[in-house]
């Protein structure tokens, strides 16, 4: 079954049983675009983490709190833009507004995490939304992913004003994404579905001169 | 020609490079490290352009940004065109290729030019505006010859081989001008481990040390520049950028830094490690303070034919001289108000080139420099001025005269000094402009005989730039300043220790701007204030006659300070001429405001990479890839690409779009069609009070709305007018997917959370986009259940999944929410599936439509589609001043809700109620072949003279394969008391479409198709 009312809400595993081939929002971008290997004069490196679990929590931190530490491991992050990881680094969860998160997870996670979310939250105010389809994760590493990120947004990233742990929604080029600082080396960016493809062209025009490679 | 010019030694330049290039058709050589001005000096040209409005020949005056006459046009190739690049701040590459700007059929030998000597007396301000008046219709065609006469550059015919971008800084401080001051400033901040950004304009960094005839540290003073900058650029936290303007300062220390990356190199990017490297980059710099180190302007005297070629700005000539080994000229006659200026003569002297005289305007000067001068022997007249320059192409002579500058009068004979160059000095304007960018009036100080800059909070000026001239207060105060800026950033920094310089004992300079000549000003051989806009000071005193007393209005009467010279060399001249003038002192007439960019900024670094492909977004849909192998032609929709229309090719040729419009159109009404609404708004709405806010924010009822139910509706602006439209499907009691129009989408997100967060924030809900979350396809048409029960395990039986229910299950295997509403009015399911698997869902749709022949359609057959049913598209058939009243649509509002949903109270009003509002109404052309145009007016009497009473208008028209007959909607006074009435659509033709006024629902009145 893949709908579940939880009280009043319906809940919506969006996966199938079956292996159905699945396409990420940069599908189009590599099925018909530019893919310049990553070679070893590559100053910049581009990689998508396609097919997460993306879940968006809606409430009031004290009332998320308690059950995102008991289901997922993980603190809210106390201070506005933090970002938490769990051991494995492959769970996080990012503050988004005063009352919204952003959780990504392993691909397939999400469904069964919302439940536990739901079943551990029970009547309070809150809300949970899968948003997977939406949005994929990219990571940028290399020497020069910092300089990519100042052609492209006006967020001040220096690593004094921009440490690990740190997560923002920004401008970038004419569009938007959440910039993420997860490790020393490593930025991630969420982008929305629909503006991959464009922000995909322009991290490529912003890297060609760092010789820019996308790892598949 | 060889660079007769040239020294044999000293200068910064290299010797051991010589470099080529052309300069109006001619070949000459230069050195690695000249300008193009001072190659141009080393080979003798003294003509280097035609002036704007005179057509006199001109030469160099200055040696940096504030040259007013060396504008040149670059560019061996149509695509490598720049047009009014200064000689001054042009490096040389070998290979360059410069022309004069002005100048027809060329520089020596000018047309113009008669037309300046004729006219010339004949040519006011106003002039143009005077003399071109009437008739004001033949305005446009005087102004282009007029633009083509005076000539301002070209812009290149081609497109630019070259690449531009952005970068994004940030910092604690911003120090602009890397001279003394500046780099003292930098070096201070750096050291207290402050972020620092230090730009300069010139090819290299050190400013007038790098022409100083003083020690530091007992050094030459370059030495000490080369140390600093060497330490900066080992720091991580500093960004050194030479060849960067400070351009623009806006708002919040926001500063524009235009930075010419390849300009020096060639007239393209050339590829360096294999790489082209953008041509300029514009740095868009925040800062948390922001230091001026911009030095000053030395100001030119003003006297007669000032602006013949051999007249310059005397520290030109010490920077010609002492940075770039090139004399520019024989015989030197000086003209200066201070002692400072002095040093252009002892460096004339010391190139081993003659000083004729230097012509002092104060009596008894005693300084250092004046001793220096004194021992050498140099002839020094005093309490005179030069009053003319003689010659025609090049300066001949000097007339030189004792004068009362305060009496604005000559007391002595004229000498005439046989010289071809005359330098001079009326003293140093601190260079304010970027200050003045801020709103900030600057202030006149009697000390320093200059403006200094008044100053926004956490913008500081230091040294030259706010009247500290000498060099060891320069480099003391930059340190000074740099330690408040930080401190005001709660940071510490104790200023360096600056280098020991000589303090060089100065006598007071004199006021003097407008040289008084024998004959009144309007008789006088020109003396120019403005050179780049042949503003004299004739003009500024016509001006002032005709009755302009504002400086302002000065201005703009004479042009002066206009355009790319923004005022650099002549403001204060123009404002002290205007004071004299005008009986008052050059406080009380002020100063003009000085606007960025300081410098031209070539368009390519304002837009950098935002063209061609990357000009604006273009969002796509999960399926996009399908429908471009399919052969879509696309409409932009907001920044969706949406599929327009699927054509064909028949017969081996290609569908026009009415032809495939019409065979999607038929295929909806006949067999079933598929559209790919995914940019459909989304949203997800949760929480207890869901409900309630639904129907505080849509005109109609939800309080009853199932789960499992779906309802259209209308959403309004607080003044009462429609603002978006769509269904909302009830998924749980607490639970809520709201569509909206797909470009209507963000727009109503902020709308709802506005509400939520500003109005009603005690009810419970939550909104999240969840537009690109889901893909949404719409089968539809009579066999689109036959289609969809092939590859679904939900229950399509008409009594158990009814039109305006929705129900999960799989779809193609994956699971999938399954909308029964219609927007063509036929049978339809609108299938929503996670975005990734989106894509199977379609293809296996389309496996299976084969027996159907199922037809992709797209954007235009779906309006043709929802106009023949007499829906609306809010934003095509309502324009923010259409009630739900209007459009007919009573059945959805909820007058007697119990809470006040936004835009009732509007709905009460007695303009909302009047009968003759315009109304939706549909219009059937009498001739079936008519297409209205969109946006045509409609009247009753196709006679009546124009202005004629106009009725409405049409809001969407096409054509119906289904009706064959075009067909419209419309909007239309007192429309629903009107049906059946003939009215007439004029068009600009002449011509009159009868129209009648019929329902707005064309097809299915009663909705039997989208309920079997």
């Amino acid at each position: 079954m893949s709908d579940i009312t939880y009280g009043k809400v319906a809940t919506f595993n969006t996966h199938p049983d079956a292996s159905i081939p699945m396409e990420s929002p940069l599908s189009v971008a590599f099925n018909t675009g530019s893919v310049p290997a990553a070679t070893s004069g590559s100053r910049v490196l581009f990689k998508e983490q396609a097919f997460l679990g993306h879940l968006i929590l809606r409430g009031g931190a004290i009332v998320l709190d308690e059950a995102v530490r008991k289901v997922l491991g993980i603190s809210l992050p106390g201070q506005p833009l933090g970002l938490a990881l769990d051991a494995s680094g492959e769970r996080s969860v990012q503050w988004l507004s005063p009352d919204e998160w952003l959780v990504i997870v392993p691909g397939g996670e999400e469904f069964e995490l919302e439940q536990r979310l739901r079943d551990a939250l029970g009547d309070a105010h809150y809300a949970i939304v899968d948003v997977s389809g939406g949005q994929t994760l990219v990571s940028l590493e290399g020497e020069k992913a910092r300089e990519l990120l100042m052609k492209s947004t006006n967020y001040d990233v220096h690593p004094s004003r921009f440490p690990v742990g740190k997560a923002v929604s920004v401008v970038f080029g004419k569009s938007s994404l959440i910039l993420r600082r997860p490790s020393e080396e490593r930025y991630e960016l969420v982008l929305r579905r629909s503006f991959a493809d464009y922000l995909y062209r322009w991290i490529l025009d912003a890297g060609a001169e760092y010789a820019i490679g996308v790892e598949q | 020609m060889s660079q007769v010019n040239r020294l044999r030694q000293g200068g910064r330049i290299d010797r051991a490079r010589t470099l080529s290039f052309t300069f109006n058709g001619k070949r000459y050589q230069g050195h690695a490290g000249d300008t193009l001005a001072s190659a141009l000096l080393a080979n003798g040209v003294d003509l280097v352009n035609r002036s704007f409005k005179y057509s006199r020949p001109r030469g160099i005056v200055a040696a940096g940004a504030e040259e007013p006459n060396a504008l040149v046009q670059l560019g061996s190739t149509e695509a490598a065109q720049v047009p009014n690049v200064r000689a001054t701040q042009q490096a040389l590459f070998e290979g360059l290729t410069a022309q004069s700007t002005n100048g027809w059929p060329n520089v020596q030998r000018d047309v113009m030019s008669l037309v300046g000597k004729l006219g010339g007396r004949f040519m006011p301000p106003g002039f143009y505006y005077k003399t071109f008046m009437a008739p004001a219709s033949m305005w446009m065609t005087y102004e282009k010859y007029i633009r083509k006469g005076a000539g301002l550059g070209r812009s290149p015919m081609e497109n630019d081989p070259d690449s531009y971008d952005h970068l994004n800084q940030h910092c604690d401080l911003l120090v602009v001008g890397a001279g003394p001051t500046g780099l003292a400033a930098a070096l201070t901040a750096a050291r207290a481990g402050a972020r620092v950004i230090l730009c300069d304009e010139q090819e290299e960094m050190g400013g007038s040390l790098l022409d100083s005839r003083e020690l530091l540290d007992d050094r030459p003073a370059a030495q000490w520049a080369e140390q600093v900058i060497s330490e900066l650029a080992e720091n991580d936290n500093v960004t050194l950028l030479p060849r960067t303007t400070a351009n623009g300062y806006h708002d919040h220390h926001f500063v524009t830094l235009h930075e010419r990356r390849t300009e020096h190199l060639g007239e393209t990017a050339p590829t360096i490690d294999g790489v082209r490297p953008t041509r300029s980059r514009m740095h868009r710099v925040r800062a948390g303070q922001v230091l001026l180190a911009t030095g000053a302007h030395e100001r030119p005297l003003v006297y007669g034919n000032n602006d013949v070629p051999g007249n310059l700005v005397a520290g030109a000539v010490s920077t010609y001289i002492r940075r770039y080994g090139v004399v520019p000229g024989n015989k030197l006659v000086l003209s200066v108000s201070n002692d400072h200026a002095y040093r252009a003569a002892l460096d004339w002297d010391e190139a081993g080139r003659e000083v004729v005289a230097i012509v002092d305007a104060r009596r008894n000067p005693d300084g250092e420099l004046v001793e220096q001068a004194r021992a050498r022997g140099i002839r020094i007249i005093e309490g005179a001025a030069v009053l003319e320059a003689k010659g025609d192409k090049r300066v001949s002579g000097a007339r030189v005269a004792t004068i009362d500058a305060a009496a604005f009068k000559v007391t002595g004979q004229a000498e005439l000094l046989e010289c071809d160059t005359i330098a001079s000095s009326g003293g140093y304007s601190p260079v304010i402009h970027l200050a003045s960018h801020t709103g900030a009036r600057p202030t006149w100080d009697d000390e320093i005989l200059g403006f200094v800059p008044s100053l926004v909070k956490g913008v500081h000026a230091a040294g030259s730039a706010r009247g500290v001239h000498d060099l060891a207060g320069g480099l003391a105060d930059g340190a000074a300043k740099a330690s408040e800026a930080l401190a005001a950033l709660g940071k510490s920094a104790s200023a360096i220790e600056p280098p020991r310089a000589d303090a060089i004992r100065e006598g007071q300079a004199c006021a003097l701007y407008q040289v008084p000549h024998e004959k009144p000003t309007l008789r006088a051989p020109k003396q120019f204030v403005d050179m780049q806009n042949d503003v004299t000071a004739a003009a500024i005193e016509l001006a002032t006659r005709e009755g302009f007393e504002s400086i302002e209005h000065v201005k703009r009467y004479t042009a002066m300070g206009f355009g790319t010279d923004q005022g650099k060399l002549g403001n204060i001249n123009g404002m002290a001429i205007a004071a004299r003038c005008l009986g008052k002192s050059i406080p009380e007439v002020g100063t003009t405001v000085f606007r960025p960019n300081y410098t031209p900024v070539t368009f390519g670094a304002i837009v950098g990479r935002h063209c061609r492909e990357l000009f604006d977004p273009e969002r796509y849909t999960a399926l996009h890839q399908w429908h471009v192998e399919n052969g879509a032609e696309f409409e932009d929709v907001g920044q969706w690409k949406r599929p327009w229309y699927f054509p064909k090719t028949v017969n081996g040729k290609q569908e026009s779009m009415d032809e495939a419009v019409a065979r999607e159109s038929l295929a909806v009404r006949t067999g079933v069609g598929i559209l790919d609404a995914s940019t459909l708004g989304k949203i997800d709405i949760q929480g207890p009070d869901a409900r309630e806010f639904l129907g505080r924010v849509y005109t109609n009822k939800w309080a009853k709305l199932a789960p499992g139910r779906v309802r259209y509706g209308l959403m309004c602006k607080d003044d009462g007018m429609l603002m978006d439209d769509g269904t909302t499907s009830c998924l749980g009691e607490n639970h809520f997917l709201m569509t909206t129009t797909t470009g209507g989408a963000a727009g109503v997100m902020e709308w709802l959370e506005l509400w939520h967060q500003t109005e009603w924030p005690e009810l419970q809900v939550t909104f999240t986009s969840v537009t690109d979350h889901w893909a949404t396809m719409t089968v539809t048409g009579p066999d689109a259940r036959k289609l969809l029960s092939e590859i679904t395990d939900i229950d399509l039986d008409r009594e158990q999944f009814k039109f305006m229910d929705w129900r999960n299950g799989k779809v193609a295997d994956v699971p999938a929410r399954v909308f029964r509403i219609s927007f063509t009015g036929e049978l339809a399911y609108e299938i929503n599936v996670q975005a990734n698997y989106a894509m199977h869902v379609w293809k296996t749709l389309f496996e299976h439509g084969k027996k159907y022949d199922l037809t992709p359609y797209g954007t235009e057959t779906m309006h043709v589609l929802r106009a023949e049913k007499g829906l609306i598209i809010a934003g095509q058939d309502t324009d923010g001043s259409v009630t739900p009243e209007d459009l007919g649509m009573f059945w959805a509002i909820g007058y007697d809700k119990p809470f006040s949903w936004i835009g009732k109270r509007a709905l009460t009003r007695p303009d909302t109620a009047r009968k003759d509002r315009k109304q939706f109404v549909g219009l059937k052309p009498v001739d079936p072949k008519v297409v209205l145009e969109e946006g045509a007016h409609i009247v009753v009497d196709k006679d009546q003279p124009i202005p004629m009473d106009m009725l409405g208008h049409v809001t969407s028209s096409y054509y119906s394969p289904n009706l064959e007959s075009g067909f419209a909607l419309a909007v239309i006074k007192g429309g629903r008391d009107r049906m059946g009435e003939t009215l007439y659509v004029p068009m600009p033709d002449g011509q009159a479409h009868e129209v009648e006024v019929v329902s707005p629902v064309f097809i299915d009145p009663k909705g039997e198709r989208q309920h079997v």
